[in-house]
């Protein structure tokens, strides 16, 4: 398979990853440190990888910070390294350390404070950061899937395939979920054995008796949070977004065998390309046949690394030291006996109570210095083309913190567990602390067992599979070898992150005493692998330079998810139309063609204006609404809210919802209504219809009908449920066409033909008729939301484009958005911006309703002191002094004399066609708002400061004659 | 917690619920039902919909320090 890699073509096997396939090619330098920009190589395998972490693609499709060992090879794959510039080989910012210097924690906000950080930001955030973040989302979201069992077992090592496979035998239903591509964990290069047989066979058998209960195997597949019973699973085919898919698991058990992280040791120069993790080295080798180097020099603190090392020589690879941080071993088991025999015969230098002081070299390692940790100055230098470190493990129990975990230390493990966990969730295996394969293995089939049978699952899960691999690791923590304070700069302790020993012993320095402050101090374990192999390293060394256990230093908290994810992850199908579903009136195409221009607005897409009456919404809004109160004109009204109430209670129910009295509208006509919520603000306005006795059609603002509905089911279901009421939201069951202006009524009438002339020549205000056009039903409702004589025509949505098209040829052309604003401004009626939910009746203005005295929902609370204050705000008309300046929405009202003291802010404005001047609607505090008073409008962004008068909210026909006419 | 069980529908997802309010001791005024609401910890008594199902209004008794939902009630019947 053909491949790239920084521009530079290689050949790879079928089943590498980027990792082994550019390791098997001779490239050992994968990326550079975000920081210092040190040359830097592999580490580990899995997402733990530090280092190589590669961007994938082209823009906008590109995909940053994947880890090179996860990132299966495909034909074509074109990957890049990063935090370099101009090269991989060659990166200017690395010339910074070449001068000696190091930034230390805190380094940024010490150094760059004069003139300001501002003029340093920009060079800084250039060279900042990981990777390159994609162009647009152009990545798709992976598809979701909804599962549901008795167990889910996160984890497909030793633990858990045994978990799963004491499940299934037991009955339940299983899920079992692998974060790599194949079943096995560490089983698959510790040459182990289980039930005598090799494991590989018995891998292969437990996939087979798994599948054959109906167990369901995810590979690729990492459980990367989890609560209150819910469990995501993110899988990964190849390691590359695009591909993924998320699954929702809801299992009735769940059990955590996620295995440990393997972690490194701190020494001088421990970053080089050459210094890996000696699990990484094996499962290189065993895996995808790749040798790390030819003369390795193994370094740990446990019974383990002699194992590792006599498989090397079993290989054919003779490492050239062994060297371990412990004092010799008093007993010794019998496997670890032949292992050492192993290396004495192949002549392999072993120490113990020594340790790796540093290496040499600077692409690679060429040699390492070695030393008695009683008498580090007895150092010596062996030659060895890399170094295979082994700490410990970290168990890989993030699921097991969630929803309030707590950790608890394990002394033997130098490592944390989870404490205590929920009814739901249990963990076992090298998660749980038991390191030692047959441990592990019966660990995993005793939870699998206990949760099948708490899952209700009947059955024996028969005998626990028998397993030998390597011995017990008998592991003395051991966190960083001895070094000069100097030389502590070049410890690493968060490879990502550029975290030194240096940057630790400086935060304890200046206070960051925590280990959650020496996390944000430092940025220790902040980065993609979320210090899955330095956190623990930091954390034992924090508790060694403040002299304590790490038992009590703990581990920063872990949240999810685990590795990270796109946005489009996150996001999923959430987005677009499928967020927020943009809706269309019966008109929508006919304002299309016709020169509309079209815009969201409160889920529906509305005509703002139309382009032949104008080159923007501001200049066609002053052509159309001055026409439509010179002649006339017809506005897409589908948007309306509108909500049918129905049933033998429906008008004592309206009664006790809205201000005034729906059971004294006559049937056929109709009353402006409003509504209060329960603290007595205004919810909406509306014109309610007596359709019949017992049926109302109740009329909301655009885009509030769905509230409306829910506020109305409320108050029937739960404060008076013996109401016999029935409700439907029929919004979208009417188009709705409002004709407007002196014209309209004639224009109807040819529109509509002879008889219902006659029958709107008879409509008074606010009177409606019922009939038939066209084969469908017709209402016309004679009510205006412009001042102007005015019909609103709700018909069947089939039927509106046809009825619009017959008004628009009777001669009333068709208006947008801007001038029904600016319209409604003319006539001070109410729009969101007013009933702003802040607002009180007795504050817009509604005396008249008050007084009617309905005690409905939100009245109890209106007779309060506070809503009499006379700071409260009351609603005004606002016209600029001079008659001609402008004054727009937002801008704060003051005294002139107290400029710096906001009265309140104008809500609405316009320019008025009809008046020649801008008009506004304002609330403003009562003890400033009566009529005539001169204040001043500030908008020191837009206008500056406009001296304003104080006028009716009602700017034009204060009388409202025209409507009336 | 992340879901609920309504009594007409069965177990559902978290998101096709919506909250409405921690409802107010018995015996509240009106004044007190609205502005002074305590939120307990343990017991929390509340007004769901379950606006994108069957629309019943639901009275939910929780622990919202656990998130355990100790009796959820549909209130009204769920006529419609």
């Amino acid at each position: 398979m053909r491949f790239s890699f920084d521009g530079r073509e290689f050949l790879g096997q079928r089943g590498d990853t980027l990792a082994s396939a550019l390791l098997a090619n001779g490239v050992t330098l994968l990326g550079r440190s975000v920081k210092y920009r040190r040359p830097r190589g592999l580490l580990a395998l899995g997402p733990e990888e530090p280092n190589a972490l590669m961007t994938v693609g082209e823009t906008p499709t590109v995909i940053p910070n994947v880890p090179a060992p996860q990132l299966v090879l495909r034909d074509g794959l074109n990957a890049r390294s990063q935090n370099r510039w101009p090269s991989l080989r060659f990166d200017v910012a690395s010339l910074l350390q070449a001068g000696g210097g190091f930034f230390g924690a805190g380094f940024y906000y010490k150094t760059f404070i004069w003139p300001s950080w501002r003029a340093y930001e920009g060079l800084i955030r250039n060279l900042a950061g990981l990777g390159e973040a994609p162009g647009a989302a152009a990545i798709p979201p992976p598809s979701i899937e909804h599962l549901a069992c008795d167990v889910l077992v996160g984890g497909g090592g030793a633990a858990g395939l045994g978990a799963a496979l004491a499940a299934a035998r037991a009955g339940a239903s299983v899920v079992l979920c692998e974060r790599e591509p194949e079943l096995g964990g560490e089983l698959d290069f510790e040459t182990a054995t289980v039930n005598g047989a090799s494991a590989s066979d018995w891998i292969g058998a437990v996939r087979a008796e798994l599948a054959g209960r109906g167990a369901r195997v995810l590979t690729d597949a990492t459980v990367i949070g989890g609560s209150d019973g819910l469990v995501i699973v993110h899988q990964v085919p190849g390691g590359l977004a695009g591909r993924d898919s998320m699954y929702r698991v809801r299992p009735r058990r769940f059990v955590i065998a996620m295995g440990a992280v393997e972690r490194p040791i701190a020494f001088t120069d421990n970053d080089r390309p050459g210094v890996m993790l000696l699990g990484a080295a094996e499962r290189l080798m065993v895996r995808y046949g790749v040798a790390t180097g030819q003369r390795p020099l193994v370094f740990g603190n446990h019974d383990r690394i002699y194992a590792a090392a006599a498989r090397l020589v079993g290989r054919g690879i003779r490492p050239v030291a062994v060297i371990d941080t412990r004092a010799g071993a008093t007993t010794e088991s019998a496997a670890l006996a032949r292992h050492r025999s192993v290396l004495e015969r192949a002549g392999v230098l072993c120490l113990a109570a020594h340790a790796v002081l540093s290496v040499d070299g600077r692409g690679g390692v060429r040699a390492a210095t070695v030393a008695p940790l009683r008498t580090p100055g007895a150092a010596r230098r062996i030659e060895c083309d890399c170094v295979l470190v082994s700490g410990g493990w970290s168990p890989s129990v993030h699921a097991g913190l969630h929803e309030g975990g707590e950790r608890r230390y394990l002394e033997g493990n130098g490592a944390f567990i989870a404490a205590s966990q929920p009814e739901w969730r249990l963990c076992a295996g090298a998660a749980n602390g038991a390191l030692e394969l047959a441990a592990a293995l019966a660990e995993g089939f005793a939870a699998g067992e206990r949760a099948a049978r708490e899952a209700g699952a009947a059955q024996g899960a028969g005998p626990v599979p028998v397993a030998s691999g390597d011995p017990e690791p008998r592991l003395v923590p051991f966190w960083r070898s001895p070094a000069s304070i100097a030389a502590e700069k070049r410890q690493f302790v968060d490879l990502q992150n550029d975290v030194t020993v240096a940057d630790l012993r400086q935060a304890l320095a200046e206070g960051f005493v925590d280990i959650e402050h020496v996390k944000r101090y430092t940025t220790l374990g902040v980065g993609t692998e979320q210090g899955r192999t330095g956190g623990a390293l930091g954390a034992g060394i924090l508790a060694e330079l403040k002299g304590e256990t790490l038992g009590s230093v703990g581990a920063s908290r872990t949240r999810p998810p685990y590795h990270p994810l796109t946005l489009a992850a996150i996001v999923g199908h959430r987005a677009g139309q499928q967020l927020r579903v943009l809706r269309r009136t019966p008109l929508h195409e006919w304002h299309e063609a016709n020169g509309g221009v079209l815009e969201p607005a409160e889920f529906w897409m509305r005509t703002r204006y139309y382009r032949a009456n104008g080159i923007d919404a501001f200049a066609a809004g002053i052509v159309e609404a001055d026409r439509v109160r010179k002649h006339g004109g017809v506005v897409d009204g589908s948007t309306l809210g509108k909500i049918e109430v129905a049933g033998a209670d429906a008008a004592r129910y309206l009664d006790r919802l809205y201000l005034s009295k729906a059971s004294t509208i006559k049937v056929g006509r109709s009353k402006y209504m409003v509504n209060l919520r329960e603290d007595g603000m205004v919810l909406d306005d509306g014109i309610v219809l007596r359709l019949a006795e017992d049926r109302f059609l109740a009329t909301t603002g655009s885009g509030h009908a769905e509230h409306m509905l829910a506020h109305f089911e409320r108050y029937r279901d739960t404060e008076w449920s013996g109401a016999e009421v029935a409700l439907a939201n029929v919004t979208e069951a009417w188009g709705v066409i409002v004709a407007a202006g002196p014209a309209s009524r004639a224009a109807l009438g040819a529109a509509l033909g002879p008889e219902w002339t006659a029958r709107i020549g008879q409509l008074a205000h606010m009177e409606f008729a019922d009939g038939m056009h066209g084969g469908a039903e017709l209402r016309v409702l004679r009510a205006s939301f412009s001042g102007e004589l005015a019909f609103e025509l709700h018909c069947r949505p089939g039927l509106t484009v046809g009825l619009w098209q017959g008004l628009v040829e009777a001669g009333l052309p068709p208006y947008g958005l801007e001038a029904l604003d600016i319209l409604r401004v003319e006539k001070g009626y109410l729009v969101g911006s007013e009933m702003n939910g802040q607002t009180t009746p007795g504050d817009l203005g509604m005396d008249g309703l008050l007084k009617l005295g309905n005690p409905c929902v939100g009245v109890a609370l209106l007779d309060r002191p506070a809503f009499r204050e006379p700071s409260r705000p009351k609603l005004v008309g606002l016209k600029a002094t001079d008659g001609k300046a402008v004054i727009l929405g937002g801008a704060q009202i003051t005294r002139a004399s107290a400029p710096s003291r906001s009265l309140g802010y104008i809500t609405s404005s316009a320019y008025s066609p009809a008046l020649g001047e801008w008009i506004a609607l304002a609330l403003v505090a009562r003890s400033d708002a009566a009529e005539g008073m001169n204040l001043v409008a500030r908008d020191p962004l837009r206008g500056g400061d406009v001296p304003v008068r104080v006028t009716a909210p009602v700017h034009f026909d204060p009388g409202a004659e025209r409507m009336k006419s | 917690m992340n879901r609920l069980v309504c009594p007409f529908c069965g177990a559902r997802e978290l998101e096709e619920f919506l909250f409405h309010k921690t409802l107010p001791e018995a015996g509240a005024s009106e004044y007190s039902a609205v502005y002074e609401r305590t939120n307990r910890l343990d017991d929390s008594l509340e007004h769901w919909q379950h606006v994108h199902g069957c629309r019943a209004w639901l009275e939910v008794r929780r622990n919202p320090s656990s998130g355990d939902v100790l009796e959820i009630r549909m209130i009204g019947g769920g006529r419609n």
